[in-house]
């Protein structure tokens, strides 16, 4: 919750600075989450290299082209490889027109934590720009900052921040799921008036307040990709340490938009058309980025372009966007197809083919390799005969002879493959094993001892292999989950584990009502305010509160259960939860659900068919479903074979016999 | 210690001006005219011969070579950038030779039968240290700077004797040059100007716009209309980025298939081009040649899922072989392509051609 807090101190200073100011920004390399695990734990995300430059770097560019002369560095994860990294580059060293300064700390655990020791070091005075250490943009952001500036000073500081957003529409590779926002802004003032994560819903909900006030123009958009620059007042940091619950830039951002009447701050945004601009938060974001990058979408920063001035990174360009580094060798019959970069010293054998590909120095590669979308780092060994698609090949990797990696695998460091073996879709290879992890966060002393008790599987890894599958070693939906870590696949799978955790929520409370003997309008109240926390609809919620309940035997007695027994337990349950029921299912449309929730549970569990009756009996009789509503279903609700099989059932048929000829009397009997 | 302050100063706006090479050009080519870009080099070259350390006339090449081939490299397709270089080498030599009491004419050509008859090379070492060497070339720098000053208004002031009244011109794209050229015309004759376009970036319209405020005739059209207008045209001027060793032309997307027409109509074709831009690069060097800029205006980032079933190229330079120009203009006078050469090794020492 947020606090209102002490007054705003910025306004007073911030007036009486001047234009001239050197720009500063905050570049936060740690990404505090762990979406490029197991790779991010041998080197953190702000160094893995896109295009054989670390990310950093590009973000670093980004900022010296855009006039920034004073870079805040923070990091906190392995700040120590970020820190040894940009002492050796260009940007420490005296000439550099940005300076760089290292701000490390292990205490760091969020966006929030590292504004709140902005605020508290006093390290900005005056507008800054927020970024993060793997953001890939040659946006020119000095026109936003003019925009910025110019609202701050005819507002008296109201805007406190303004977010960089570039055009793309729905659809493009380069949005992911997960950062999939929806905005309304007030297209005059380009004020954000709400800001959503779309999160995959199909249905979205906007306060209608937002459109009250202000003037009369409003555009709603999807069509925009948040590039995670923001332009941020000094109040930024500030109202960070204000509000201690804060600890990203969506809270931030929603904060600040919900309290809007109470601090009266606000925030803008600005889009552009032309530049590009793309955070690279997951797996599939860092293979849309790397490819755009290569087909020269964020020129001037190209690979031959060589901005980071190392010694021996320049590499050619030449038609089709093929990109060779230094002293690179290819052999009799090789074919480097399109959109491929081959940094130094990297030696590639006979008959291969190469396209949309990325390898890095010092790499060598076999006779009659097959490569498309792969992202080779350094060092990489690859034997002969062997395919790899659309897959992350770390630092140091061994691919032996004949092995072919499916889409979207990844070898993190140092791993060994095969021979002759074919990875899965979706694998993902570590030196760590998976189970070390959680060891890992309690005991930073991990001994030796602790990992020689894995072996590496052979019929995972192949013969000869080194390292540890990630997927076998967890069970089922945990492994999914980490694939799409890393990949970022479409967000939809987070709202069904939304969907079961608040079925077991239901479930629990239930079973405490039975237990406790709680009152039934306590129920309901209990169901509503998970309702509220899960976010779920009205519709799931009866569909899971029916489900839950058909199922409650099962649960109880396992699922060995004859018939009889189950009808006869849960005949009772349905009578003592009635009112739940009553509460939930009032519409037409509702009956209909919830008749279509008990249809599917019992296409499900087959073998209790004949309980279905009994259990529509039961509804009938309680007055939780009305004859009209039970006679449509049973007429209009058959959409595929099973349901229609389904309601030749014998004793359903005759049900709905009687339930018809009630009707028929009942309706005799009111003329 | 004033010294190293004037180092690291030296330093730091050397790396500043690399940087802004590698940034340079947001896809509407250069910034900065390249005529600006030459100054500016010659302004960083002037700096560094004045505050380098240095104590003989190979020394100062040895740096102002080395600087300059960071230059090139920072960003290849500004050719004029080494094209300065090689000029205030050339002025170094010069003046070396000048105060050794000797003329560089005589040395300057290798000829078949000098390598016959001298054995081996004679290497010049530049090592001899003269006094007054340091302030001769800065003068020498100075006076080149005189003349890139003026190099556009020398070039507008042969405007009337090519262009006459009631003719009609066709240029491409927009060149500071060109433009200058049609001014200057137009204070004494009335003509009429068709622009093409020039697509994707469009400079045609901004060239269009200039021309119609001093009140010029005129006429923008689609780059595809260029071959059907081509007839009515009497004369093609056009600007270019950088003019070949071989008398070709590097110029922006679109001049070969003007040139082309123009060929095909037996219709003239001039380039306006200040010495400045005369490279000893030939064609064939094709890595530096091509430069591909961001796809945006070919299809714009928005155009959304079908970017990532395409491929999108858009390429910035044209090249325009010798045979099809008639005419170069530059600020010494009007010289045929196959002049070219001669030019160059009046301009350039030869053994700067390679940095």
């Amino acid at each position: 919750a947020n606090r209102g807090g002490k007054q705003k101190k910025g306004n007073v200073t911030s007036e009486q600075e001047e234009e001239e100011q050197p720009l500063q920004a905050v570049l936060v390399a740690d990404s505090f989450n762990r979406r490029f695990f197991p790779i991010s734990k041998d080197q953190p995300r702000a160094l893995l290299p896109l295009g054989n430059v670390a990310m950093i770097d590009y973000t670093l560019e980004f900022l010296t082209s855009t006039g920034v002369q004073e870079t805040f560095v923070f990091c906190c994860w392995m700040s120590n490889k970020i820190k040894d990294h940009l002492l050796k580059s260009k940007w420490c060293r005296p000439t550099s027109p940005n300076v760089v300064h290292i701000i490390t700390s292990d205490l760091y655990r969020s966006l929030g934590d590292v504004l709140r020791d902005v605020d508290a070091k006093n390290l900005v005075r005056n507008d800054f720009i927020l970024v993060y250490g793997d953001v890939v943009s040659n946006i020119d952001v000095s026109q936003a900052l003019q925009e910025h500036r110019h609202r701050r000073k005819v507002d008296k500081n109201i805007s406190v921040m303004t977010m960089v957003f570039k055009e793309s529409s729905p659809g493009h590779k380069s949005r992911c799921e997960e950062d999939d926002v929806i905005v309304a802004m007030d297209s005059k003032s380009k004020r954000v008036l709400h800001y959503q994560k779309t999160q995959g819903l199909k249905k979205l909900q906007f306060p209608m307040n937002i459109f009250q006030h202000g003037s009369d123009e409003f555009e709603i958009r999807h069509d925009l990709l948040d590039c995670h620059i923001s332009i941020c007042s000094p109040q930024v940091a500030e109202l960070f340490t204000d509000n201690f619950d804060y600890q990203t830039r969506n809270d931030f951002v929603r904060g600040i938009l919900v309290n809007e009447e109470i601090l009266g701050n606000q925030i803008h945004l600005y889009v552009t058309q032309d530049g590009y601009g793309a955070r690279v938060s997951n797996l599939q974001m860092y293979d849309s980025v790397s490819s755009d990058m290569v087909r020269r979408w964020v020129y001037p920063l190209t690979p031959e372009a060589n901005f980071t001035d190392q010694q021996g990174q320049g590499c050619t360009h030449s038609r089709h966007n093929v990109y060779r580094g230094a002293e690179v060798s290819l052999g009799h019959g090789s074919q480097m197809e399109e959109n491929v970069l081959i940094g130094r010293d990297t030696s590639i054998g006979a008959n291969c083919h190469i396209s949309n590909s990325v390898i890095g120095n010092n790499c060598t590669i076999g006779d009659n390799v097959v490569l498309d979308r792969a992202h080779m780092w350094n060092n990489v060994h690859i034997s002969s005969n062997v395919e790899i698609h659309q897959s992350v090949v770390c630092d140091g990797a061994v691919v032996k002879e004949a092995v072919r990696l499916n889409k979207q695998c990844v070898l993190a460091y140092n791993v060994v493959i095969g021979p002759n073996l074919s990875l899965p879709e979706g694998t993902v290879v570590s030196m760590h094993h998976p189970e070390e992890e959680e060891e890992d966060d309690d005991d930073e002393f991990l001994s030796d001892d602790q990992e020689v008790g894995h072996t590496f599987n052979p019929a995972e890894v192949g013969p000869e292999g080194k390292g540890y599958i990630w997927k076998a070693s967890m069970n089922d939906t945990e492994d999914e989950e980490l694939a799409q870590c890393l990949w970022g696949r479409p967000l939809s799978k987070q709202n069904v584990c939304k969907v079961v955790s608040f079925q077991l929520e239901v479930l629990g409370t239930l079973q405490r009502g039975l237990e406790e003997n709680i009152v039934c309008d306590n129920l309901v109240l209990e169901i509503n305010s998970l309702k509220y926390a899960y976010n779920i609809t009205l519709k799931e919620v009866m569909q899971i509160l029916t489900r839950v309940v058909l199922e409650y035997p099962f649960q109880q007695q396992g699922t060995q259960l004859t018939t009889l027994q189950y009808t006869g337990s849960l005949l009772p349950l349905l009578k003592t939860w009635s009112p739940v029921f009553k509460n939930y299912i009032k519409r037409a449309q509702d009956h209909l659900d919830c008749l279509s929730a008990v249809e599917e549970l019992f296409l499900e569990q087959d073998t209790h068919q004949t309980a279905m009756v009994k259990v529509l009996m039961k509804m009938y009789q309680l007055e939780i479903l009305e004859e009209e509503a039970i006679l449509k279903w049973f007429s209009t609700g058959a959409t595929n074979d099973k349901s229609r099989q389904l309601r030749k059932n014998q004793g359903l048929q005759k049900f709905i016999q009687w339930l018809k000829e009630a009707e028929d009397e009942s309706s005799e009997e009111g003329e | 210690m004033p010294g190293a302050d004037k180092e690291t100063d030296l330093t730091e706006r050397i790396e500043a001006f690399l940087a802004d090479l590698k940034r340079g050009g947001s896809g509407t080519g250069p910034l900065r005219g390249s005529g600006e870009m030459a100054r500016e080099t010659t302004y960083l070259l002037r700096r560094i011969t004045a505050q380098a350390r240095w104590s003989s006339a190979g020394d100062l090449m040895e740096i102002i070579r080395n600087e300059g081939r960071r230059m090139t490299a920072a960003q290849p397709s500004e050719t004029t950038v080494g094209n300065m270089v090689r000029r205030v080498l050339k002025i170094i030599r010069e003046e070396y030779a000048r105060s050794r009491g000797s003329s560089e004419e005589t040395e300057q050509q290798e000829s078949l039968h000098k390598l016959l008859t001298a054995g081996e090379l004679s290497e010049e070492t530049f090592r001899e240290h003269f006094v007054h060497l340091k302030a001769n070339v800065i003068e020498a720098i100075n006076e080149l700077l005189t003349e890139l000053d003026g190099t556009t208004d020398n070039i507008a002031m042969q405007a009337l004797e090519h262009i006459h009244s009631n003719e009609v011109i066709m240029t491409v794209g927009r060149s500071r040059t060109v433009e200058a050229f049609l001014k200057d015309a137009a204070r004494k004759r009335k003509f009429h100007v068709i622009v093409a376009e020039c697509a994707p970036f469009c400079q045609g319209h901004e060239m269009a716009t200039g021309l119609s405020k001093v009140g010029i005739e005129t006429t923008v059209i689609a780059d595809a209309a260029i071959f059907a207008v081509m007839s009515r045209v009497n004369k093609v001027i056009i600007g270019t980025q950088t003019v070949l060793a071989n008398g070709g032309l590097r110029a922006v997307n679109g001049t070969h298939s003007v040139a082309l027409a123009a060929r095909h109509h037996s219709t003239p074709l001039i380039i306006c081009a200040p010495m400045f831009k005369l490279s000893p690069q030939f064609p064939n060097e094709e890595d530096t040649f091509h430069k591909f800029v961001s796809p945006h205006e070919v299809l714009p980032f928005t155009a959304g899922e079908i970017l990532s079933k395409v491929n999108v190229h858009c390429p910035v330079f044209d090249y325009v072989p010798p045979e099809l120009i008639t005419l170069f203009i530059s600020n010494i006078g009007g010289n045929a392509p196959s002049y070219i050469y001669r030019l160059m090794s009046e301009l350039y020492h030869p053994e700067d051609h390679k940095l």
